[in-house]
């Protein structure tokens, strides 16, 4: 039972513990007293040296029931008997061991008593001995100091002997190309040299100079031969280290050697990538080249282990050489595919040098200046496209300049070309090298940073085209210089704005799918600003641009024919005008300019839907409902036809609906013709305006007016509003007019048809 | 637009093109408006705005020998007023007088206290001195300008001295420099030119095509606003013409006149032969030195300096006032004779 082990333990330990303490001559030090001794320093504690019987005696009685105190006796009694057995046995072993002692004593006392005489005579021996071997050593040593003496005069004939023999044998050294021995015989007999050199064997050392000199020659020549193996030229410039030689001479010299090497290596792209074969002989030359550089640097690292410094930089020269060349090269309007190539070598002999510098870190600078020109490709390619597109505008060879090949040239540039930029640019995105693939998403970032400034770029180049009219400044005199200048005549301002719109709904959506397609993800700063490219604000800003541009272009056409009019209604004098006898033939110029814009609104622009717009009207408009005074005062004139002609004329007015004038102008080639026509019948009307005419110079008005009905009929898409123009024009003229009588209508129809029949026959005489 | 039903309407009988603010009545807010009728009998209106604000009434009819070409009011007597009249075949130029006590006569006449006769071309327009009473008017006729002294009490007027533009220019018009009386700018085919009154010789011009009409600022000096039929209006720096520092769309048709608020520069009215008056706000601050650094790094915010676009006309506007009285109210005439006076208030304190 466990319970009952516990104690049995602790009596066996307490009997040890106060047996051995019954031995030991210290009772207050039992052995281990540090440990029991605190664990049961408690006064109930009946081991401890303070135990106090009477004490426990009271505790126990106090803690204890009788039952527990009858077993404690029990337990105490039984512990007594244990105790004094343990006594017994101890004092039967002591006893035994004091017996044998005894016995012991005994013995030695005999074996002492015969060893005294035995020493005594041992001495004696061992004092003869002394004696003798005293007096060998001194009969021996005068010879072994001869010999001795002998020795010494050997070895220094031998020392002298070697350096005698020194030139000889540097000789056989050098003839054997045992350098290395020759060296280290060398510098042993350095010291001897540097003590008598001046004296005893001043020829010796000449001689051995000689021959030290001889195999410095030889060792550098090894240094610099190629052929040698590169353990050969290291070990020869460890020599030569030794054998106190400056070499750091020949390190500058071995470098600059190695500099000439480079000059070798250099970049060029046009035959890297004009080489039919794949691997181009240029490549493969270029490639043996760097690899003997790198074997070189690899030969000159062990050689000279501590120069590292110039060698990195040497390679991170030649990488920044490369990459000056590169850029050079994309200046020059390259595919992405020559770059690549370029790209390509470059990385590969990247790689090979990093083999061997790894501390120029080499594939970072790279890297680095590989952003550099990837960049600049970028910017170079849309630049290109810039320009592609002036051009394909600006064409000019030969007197023809047909808008509509321009048209096609340049929405053709616009789309393909940027298509095929972007085509171009992905291939560098889809290339492997791993060059490139750490430049991926920068790339993207920049292709769409690229495309929003080209298209930004775009539309300032269309703007200077226009003649320079985003800067108001020189407006005027763009437009009056305009006409004689060859950069903004009114063809390629609409030729401008019809690109403009085909930029913002056809070029623009393709180039977003595309953008989307094959650019999406590039990243770095998506978080801060978003994608660089903004479809969005370059449609807006196209469609703004393009209705500039198409305003413009109406701008300048009525200008031109306003000119004209202007000369028609302000030279004459109209109060004193004579009878009409013909169409005047201000109509025939302005017809002309106005088959000049329609013909060039033909080539450019789609046909609109010819339809009469009488419907809703929020734009500015003129009055139709006449004024009563108007009728009125009609009502006065004297011939009662021409009269009421007038009023049918007003009458008819009165119930059309208010008609709209000027009209958003849209890229229609009727919407731009009816706009001319519209703007120049408006300022007809205000030039009749500010005139005064007489009966002859109000018929002659009328007659050009309703010349004019039909042909402009069949130019405009907005019929009605064209009459209502018409009209007015007449009306202001008769308002005008101090005697408002029309025309008869028989005469009206003769002149009209007179002048047909003359244009007929101009027509047919001038083709 | 918004600001077409706000306004007050008044309509003469015939058409007409010119309509002048009358400076000196400091009483009431008043207009004077010439008729343009070739064959009926001419009249000038004396259109008085209603002390409420709300309504027109004609406070005076005077008839008008021949039809009206250019009417501009007296600065210092609300009596007096020019105009400039065709007869069919010939221009004249006259200053008239409204009689005293003309509501009680029946139909009043216009006393004519002079007229100006040169003898030569068309008369184009009378200018008075810019402000306050003096006696000097300049005439401007197609080929020269005219410098005049009046004197009402005699009823005399002399031509001081005058100059040719010479024979290949044509002048239009002109504006009398309200910061320099010694200078005016008349309006050519292609060009502004300024005329020192002194020496009466051209001093400088702005190349500018198709100028019709032209109006100094009031209260900056150096600053002049120019409207072109087929450009647009320009804001011209006289210190450095070459450029104009600004330049605003115009109309869609001609823009025909051009008019300056007489207290708040850069507000500037146009009204064009599109039917349509428009209010702009040209950028300007009060320093000249603020203002170049601007036009440099201009890009900043862009507003549209068009702030509204009246529209509610039937016809071609040629005639366009601010009142000097109450200067956010300005007063309209079309050619159809209708005279729209409207407020820009709402425009001014959105400032």
């Amino acid at each position: 039972m466990g319970t009952d082990e516990v104690p049995l333990d602790d009596k066996a330990k307490r009997m040890r513990d106060l047996l051995s303490s019954f031995y030991s001559p210290d009772p207050s030090m039992p052995p281990n007293s540090g440990n029991s001794s605190s664990k049961y320093a408690t006064l109930d504690d009946i081991n401890s040296t303070s135990f106090d019987p009477d004490q426990y005696m009271n505790i126990l009685a106090t803690k204890s029931n009788l039952e527990g105190l009858l077993q404690r006796h029990v337990e105490m009694a039984a512990e007594i008997k244990n105790l004094d057995t343990d006594l017994q046995m101890l004092v039967y072993e002591n006893y035994n061991k004091f017996i044998s002692a005894t016995d012991t004593i005994k013995r030695m006392k005999s074996n002492i008593s015969g060893m005294e005489t035995n020493m005594e005579q041992l001495l004696e021996k061992i004092m003869s001995v002394q004696s003798r071997s005293d007096t060998v050593n001194t009969s021996l040593f005068e010879k072994r100091e001869h010999i001795e003496k002998l020795h010494r005069t050997c070895n220094l004939l031998r020392k002298v002997q070697f350096i005698y023999d020194l030139p000889d044998r540097l000789g056989k050294c050098t003839k054997s190309e045992a350098y290395a021995d020759a060296v280290r015989f060398y510098t042993g007999a350095m010291p001897i040299f540097k003590a008598y050199g001046d004296s005893s064997f001043q020829d010796c050392k000449r001689a051995s100079e000689e021959a030290i000199a001889i195999i410095i020659k030889n060792l550098q020549v090894k240094l610099f031969s190629d052929s040698e193996s590169m353990q050969t030229r290291a070990e020869a410039a460890v020599l030569l280290k030794q054998l106190d030689f400056p070499v750091e001479n020949l390190k500058a010299k071995l470098f600059e050697k190695l500099e000439q090497s480079l000059t070798d290596i250099k970049l060029n792209p046009e035959e890297i990538n004009t080489a039919s074969v794949d691997p181009s002989p240029f490549a493969s030359a270029h490639e043996a080249a760097v690899r003997e550089f790198v074997e070189a640097v690899r030969a000159f690292r062990v050689i000279f282990p501590e120069s590292e410094k110039q060698l990195v930089k040497l390679a991170q020269d030649l990488v920044t050489k490369h990459y000056v060349i590169t850029q050079e090269y994309i200046k020059k309007r390259i595919c992405s595919a020559d770059l690549l190539g370029v790209l390509r070598v470059i990385w590969s002999d990247v790689l090979l040098m990093d083999e061997v510098l790894q501390e120029a870190s080499l594939p970072h600078h790279s890297v680095e200046a590989a952003k550099v020109a990837v960049k600049l490709y970028v910017s170079s390619v849309f630049s290109h496209l810039l320009q592609d597109i002036s051009d394909s505008l600006l064409k000019k060879d030969g007197a023809e300049y047909s808008l509509e090949v321009a048209l096609d040239a340049s929405t053709k540039v616009v789309l393909e070309g940027s298509i095929n930029a972007l085509l171009d640019l992905h291939k560098i995105l889809d290339d492997d090298l791993g060059l490139l693939i750490r430049l991926r998403e920068l790339t993207i970032d920049w292709v769409q940073e690229g495309l929003q400034d080209f298209f930004r770029q775009l539309e300032d180049r269309l703007l200077l085209f226009s003649g320079r009219n985003n800067s108001s400044a020189i407006q005027d005199h763009g437009l009056t210089e305009g006409f004689q200048g060859d950069k903004a005549f009114p063809g390629l301002i609409l030729v401008l704005a019809q690109l403009s719109a085909f930029i913002e709904q056809t070029a623009i959506p393709r180039i977003t799918e595309e953008i989307a397609s094959s650019f999406s993800g590039g990243s770095v700063r998506i978080h801060d600003s978003g994608p660089a490219f903004v479809p969005g604000e370059i449609c807006r800003k196209f469609r703004s641009v393009g209705e500039k541009f198409l305003h413009l272009y109406v701008n300048m056409r009525t200008q031109r024919i306003s000119l004209l009019l202007k000369k028609r209604f302000t030279t004459p004098n109209w109060v004193k005008h004579k009878e009409p006898r013909e169409v005047h033939m201000f109509v025939d110029l302005f017809l002309q300019e106005l088959e000049d814009t329609s013909s060039e609104v033909k080539q450019i622009l789609p046909q609109g839907i010819r339809r009469h717009r009488r419907t809703d009207s929020n734009g500015s408009s003129v009055s139709s409902r006449s004024n009563p005074l108007r009728e009125e005062k009609l009502g006065r004139s004297n011939t009662q036809r021409a009269r009421s002609q007038l009023l049918e004329t007003h009458l008819a007015k009165l119930f059309k609906q208010k008609v709209e004038i000027f009209t958003k102008v849209e890229y229609t080639q009727e919407s731009v013709v009816t706009s001319v026509v519209k703007l120049c019948l408006k300022s007809v009307q205000e030039f009749v305006r500010l005139q005064t005419f007489n009966r002859s110079g109000f018929q002659q008005i009328q007659l050009d007016v309703q010349f004019l009905r039909t042909p402009l009929r069949e130019m405009v898409e907005d019929e009605a509003a064209m009459d209502f123009l018409l009209d007015e024009v007449i009306v202001a003229t008769a308002e005008r007019c101090l005697d408002p009588i029309p025309l008869e209508p028989p005469i009206l129809d003769k002149l009209i048809l007179a002048k047909l029949a003359k244009t007929r026959e101009q027509n047919t005489v001038s083709p | 637009m918004q600001g077409g039903s706000s306004g007050i309407g008044y309509g003469l009988k015939y058409q007409a093109r010119c309509i002048s603010d009358v400076k000196a009545d400091t009483d009431h807010t008043s207009f004077l408006a010439g008729t343009l009728s070739l064959k009926e009998e001419n009249e000038v209106h004396l259109i008085r705005l209603s002390s409420s604000g709300n309504e027109l009434f004609c406070e005076g009819l005077f008839s008008h020998p021949n039809e009206i070409w250019d009417l501009a009011s007296c600065p210092f007597d609300q009596r007096i007023f020019s105009t400039v009249y065709s007869t069919g075949e010939s221009y004249g130029a006259a200053i008239w007088q409204i009689p005293e006590l003309y509501g009680e006569l029946n139909s009043p006449q216009l006393e004519k206290i002079t007229s100006l006769d040169t003898n030569a071309g068309k008369t184009k327009c009378i200018l008075w001195w810019p402000s306050g009473r003096h006696d000097k008017l300049i005439s401007i006729d197609e080929e020269s300008l005219f410098l005049w002294s009046l004197d009402v009490s005699k009823k005399t007027a002399q031509v001081q001295s005058h100059n040719s533009a010479g024979m290949l220019h044509n002048l239009s018009g002109g504006a009398w420099d309200p910061h320099d009386v010694n200078s005016v700018a008349a309006t050519l085919e292609s060009s502004i030119q300024f005329w020192d009154l002194r020496t009466m010789k051209k001093t400088a011009s702005i190349e500018c095509a198709h100028v019709r009409n032209v109006d100094y600022y009031c209260k900056r000096k150096h600053i002049i606003v120019s409207a072109e039929h087929e450009s647009g209006m320009h804001i011209w720096d006289l210190r450095k013409a070459k450029v104009p520092i600004q330049e605003l769309p115009g109309h869609t048709h001609w823009t025909w006149t051009v008019k300056c608020n007489p207290e708040h520069d850069g507000l500037i009215l146009s009204a064009g032969t599109d039917s349509t008056v428009n209010l702009w706000l040209a950028s300007s601050s009060s320093n000249d030195e603020l203002k170049t650094e601007s036009q440099v790094d201009s890009p900043t915010p862009w507003v549209d300096p068009l702030l509204n676009s009246y529209t509610d006309y039937e016809d071609s506007i040629y005639g366009l006032a601010w009142s000097s009285r109450e200067p956010w109210i300005f007063a309209s005439l079309s050619y159809d004779g209708r005279v729209v006076v409207e407020t820009v208030k709402p425009f001014i304190s959105k400032k």
